[in-house]
């Protein structure tokens, strides 16, 4: 049998031993999350920040890794394909984004409509598809709708008469398949985020404005719009970092080509990293882009979700 | 050896006898040591061992595929393969050596050799074949075609690889197409296919040639340089400097851009798939392609050119017969640990013998062994070996450079020779910035400066 002394001791240790640690179940909610995050997320990117400022040439370690600095960052920042291919991104994004969201509005709206109501819930179901459908896949799946001998893209602009054209083969055309492409994955998305946005809208009010006015136009800007700009907001962040690291199905379709027609910032940085293995310049240039990605999503916060508090 | 055996048998009868002795003696003691080497017995000490192997979606590999029941049977040793695209192999293969990776049979491109034996992520062959108990007496390394052993296996005179999947770039023509046209022979000069075919089988949805073009090594290998060697230019000269502004590469470049005329429109964006199915469909009426493609295009399932196929060696330019020249050999992974590269060695050793050449040539394969062609049943057999053959004698080793930085410059290439086809840039502009960059991808890396010897 335990002594006195020995009794009131006992139950002392694991209370100091657990004291250092917060009775919070949040925190021990949040911990496996974090601890996800930080394998996952945190450390690669660290990883990336160290390597941009170390020479790092997978195919050359005998020559070593030593420190140089903002070199890589210099090399980056002075190399004229880098621009090039941030540009072509730019130019991507701002014509493919307003595209999507324009689309996924117009679809989202239709959705909105009461009527035929089990036709709303199997085009909600349809739009899944494209998104779930492998990025490399649907490369696979351009190259072959693009295809100028067998491609549907080709059957269907013979029949308003359309000579058939060399989708992947012309620069300015391929760069409008992978802008087709990515509309046919990607508004689906945006056409679900705004339909929850809509359907946000409490329905007196929308029955009360649809008696005021019968202008949809009217009731979308004064109605609908301050709850569809937290999921536009989601949308711009969301495509915009997308777009910004857009890989695969630009590779299995075009392969950045012809030429550099195609060559987005991420076909760039894979190039850079994984054909020439200079792991310490692909670094700064995903630091950069990562930078890049940080300043638009702060510009849409506060451009276009501030409007709607 | 043979210096010190002429004057030997000059020397008179009784030392001409004792030589031939000797002769006799060494030759049945190698007969009687080649009687003892068996396979299984190499291979006991490694049996339950597993190897691993990346391998591509070729014919050569299929091959290889259906043959590699019969050695696990015979030696206990299990080959496990990963089958991944071209593009991305060299990557696996990189961050398999830098990660530690477990593949232990490396796939060695001809212009991946130098890279990898430079960075010793390869096991020279002289490790087995200095040690009897591994090395199979009937090796014959002499046996392969020289021209493959080199450029496919060696670097800097050390042999790393034994050459595995091979091919030489043939034109592949329909000879119905031809006939029709009026031809009853295909072009023999590059200058015949442009100024005499090209015209008469170019007519409507119907073209005469296709050259695949697509950006990345297809632009790089398949396209460019096939046009600077067989008009006597080149990438670079003796010093390493840009050769590409020298009137013979600008008469390959121009060649390309005027031949352009007569392949199907969106050539640019043809890899190896589109050009062979452009045959095989009856699209164009000739293709210069891998020897390897050969199954594809005598495939019912895949071809309807049938017995219109025929096959000769590429045309000749002013320079001569100088066709693309690609391949693979098989090495050892430095990294594998002892038991897992000599289980390694017995594979690549027993998949590229003289004694596997039929089967593997048999199950689709193209074996790098010369005693194999001179079968005249083999030849009849296959009608792509004659000109592969004569392909192989007259080829260019150093087709593509082969040096580690190759990668880098055919990237360069990837971009600026799709532009000069796309009209984006002249072929002087094109050519002057491919050099350009190519000659500060060598300055880096320290050809100029003496630091790196001048090897390709």
């Amino acid at each position: 049998m335990a002594s006195p002394v020995m009794h009131a001791r006992g139950p002392r240790k694991p209370a100091r031993y657990f004291s250092v640690l917060p009775r919070s179940p949040a925190f021990w909610f949040l911990i496996p999350a974090i601890a996800a995050l930080a394998i996952i997320g945190i450390y690669p990117l660290l990883l990336a920040l160290y390597n941009s400022f170390h020479q790092y040439k997978l195919a050359d370690l005998a020559s070593g890794t030593p420190f140089v600095g903002v070199d890589n960052y210099i090399a980056t920042l002075t190399d004229p394909t880098f621009w090039e291919a941030l540009g072509r991104t730019a130019l991507f994004l701002c014509v493919t984004l307003p595209i999507e969201v324009a689309l996924g509005l117009f679809a989202a709206l239709l959705l909105h409509r009461t009527e035929l109501p089990w036709m709303r819930a199997a085009a909600r179901v349809s739009l899944v598809i494209p998104m779930a459908t492998t990025y490399a896949v649907v490369g696979l799946i351009g190259r072959l709708i693009f295809n100028r001998q067998f491609g549907v893209a080709n059957y269907l602009t013979g029949l308003i008469g359309i000579p058939p054209q060399d989708w992947l083969a012309d620069p300015t055309l391929a760069f409008v398949s992978v802008m087709i492409m990515d509309i046919w994955q990607w508004t689906p998305f945006c056409a679900l985020i705004l339909l929850a946005g809509l359907s946000m809208v409490p329905k007196e009010a929308e029955e009360a404005a649809r008696l005021e006015t019968p202008k949809w136009s009217m009731i979308l800007w004064h109605l609908q719009r301050p709850y569809l700009l937290p999921g536009l907001t989601a949308i711009l962040i969301l495509r915009s970092a997308d777009m910004l690291k857009m890989f695969d199905a630009v590779f299995t379709m075009t392969r950045g080509g012809p030429g550099a027609a195609t060559e987005f910032i991420s076909v760039y940085i894979q190039r850079v990293g994984f054909r020439l293995f200079d792991q310490g310049m692909a670094s700064a240039q995903a630091i950069i882009l990562l930078i890049l990605t940080i300043v638009l999503s702060r510009l849409y916060i506060r451009f276009v979700y501030r409007e709607a508090a | 050896m043979k210096k010190r055996f002429i004057p030997a048998m000059q020397a008179g009868p009784i030392k001409h006898a004792a030589a031939v002795a000797l002769l006799t003696a060494s030759a049945a003691f190698a007969t009687s040591n080649a009687q003892a080497w068996t396979l299984k017995e190499a291979a006991q000490p490694y049996s339950g061992t597993t190897i691993k192997a990346i391998f591509l979606d070729r014919p050569g590999y299929k091959a290889a595929q259906q043959l590699i029941p019969q050695f696990e049977k015979e030696t206990g040793i299990k080959v496990r393969w990963e089958v991944i695209p071209y593009e991305n192999t060299r990557e696996k293969e990189v961050l398999n050596f830098v990660g530690g990776g477990d593949q232990d049979i490396v796939l060695v491109d001809v212009v991946w050799i130098g890279e990898f034996a430079s960075n010793k992520w390869l096991v020279p062959i002289k490790k087995f074949t200095d040690d009897p108990k591994l090395a199979d007496p009937n090796l014959n390394l002499k046996g392969f075609f020289p021209i493959l052993l080199d450029s496919f296996g060696s670097w800097d005179k050390v042999t790393y690889g034994l050459p595995f999947d091979n091919y030489s770039g043939l034109m592949f023509y329909n000879k119905c197409m031809l006939k029709d046209a009026g031809f009853d022979e295909p072009p023999k000069t590059w200058d015949d296919l442009l100024n005499t075919y090209a015209p008469k089988l170019t007519k409507g949805d119907k073209f005469a040639f296709a050259l695949q073009s697509r950006r990345g090594e297809t632009q790089s290998a398949d396209s460019f340089m096939r046009v600077l060697w067989p008009n006597g230019g080149s990438l670079l000269d003796a010093k390493f400097k840009s050769n590409l502004m020298s009137p013979q590469s600008q008469a390959g470049l121009e060649y390309r851009q005027k031949l352009m005329k007569y392949m199907p429109p969106g050539i640019v964006d043809f890899d190896h798939a589109e050009a062979v199915n452009a045959l095989a469909q009856g699209q164009v009426a000739m293709i210069t392609e891998w020897s390897a493609f050969y199954p594809t295009l005598t495939d019912p399932s895949k071809s309807k050119i049938g017995n219109c196929l025929a096959i000769t060696t590429e045309p000749k330019g002013p320079a001569g017969l100088k066709p693309a020249l690609g391949g693979f050999s098989l090495a050892v992974n430095a990294k594998s640990n002892a038991k897992k590269q000599a289980a390694s060695w017995l594979f690549i050793q027993w998949i590229t013998s003289e004694a596997m050449a039929k089967p593997y040539l048999e199950a689709g394969g193209v074996p790098a062994r010369m005693a194999i062609y001179e079968d005249k049943a083999v030849q009849d057999k296959y009608p792509f070996v004659k000109p592969m053959v004569e392909s192989w004698q007259g080829g260019v080793p150093d087709y593509r450079p082969r040096f580690p930085e190759w990668p880098a410059i055919s990237e360069v290439i990837g971009e600026w020779g799709s532009k000069m086809m796309l009209g984006q840039v002249t072929v002087k502009e094109g050519a002057q910035t491919i050099g350009q960059k190519t000659e500060d991808i060598l300055k880096k890396a320290g050809y100029y400066d003496g630091k790196k010897p001048l090897l390709k």
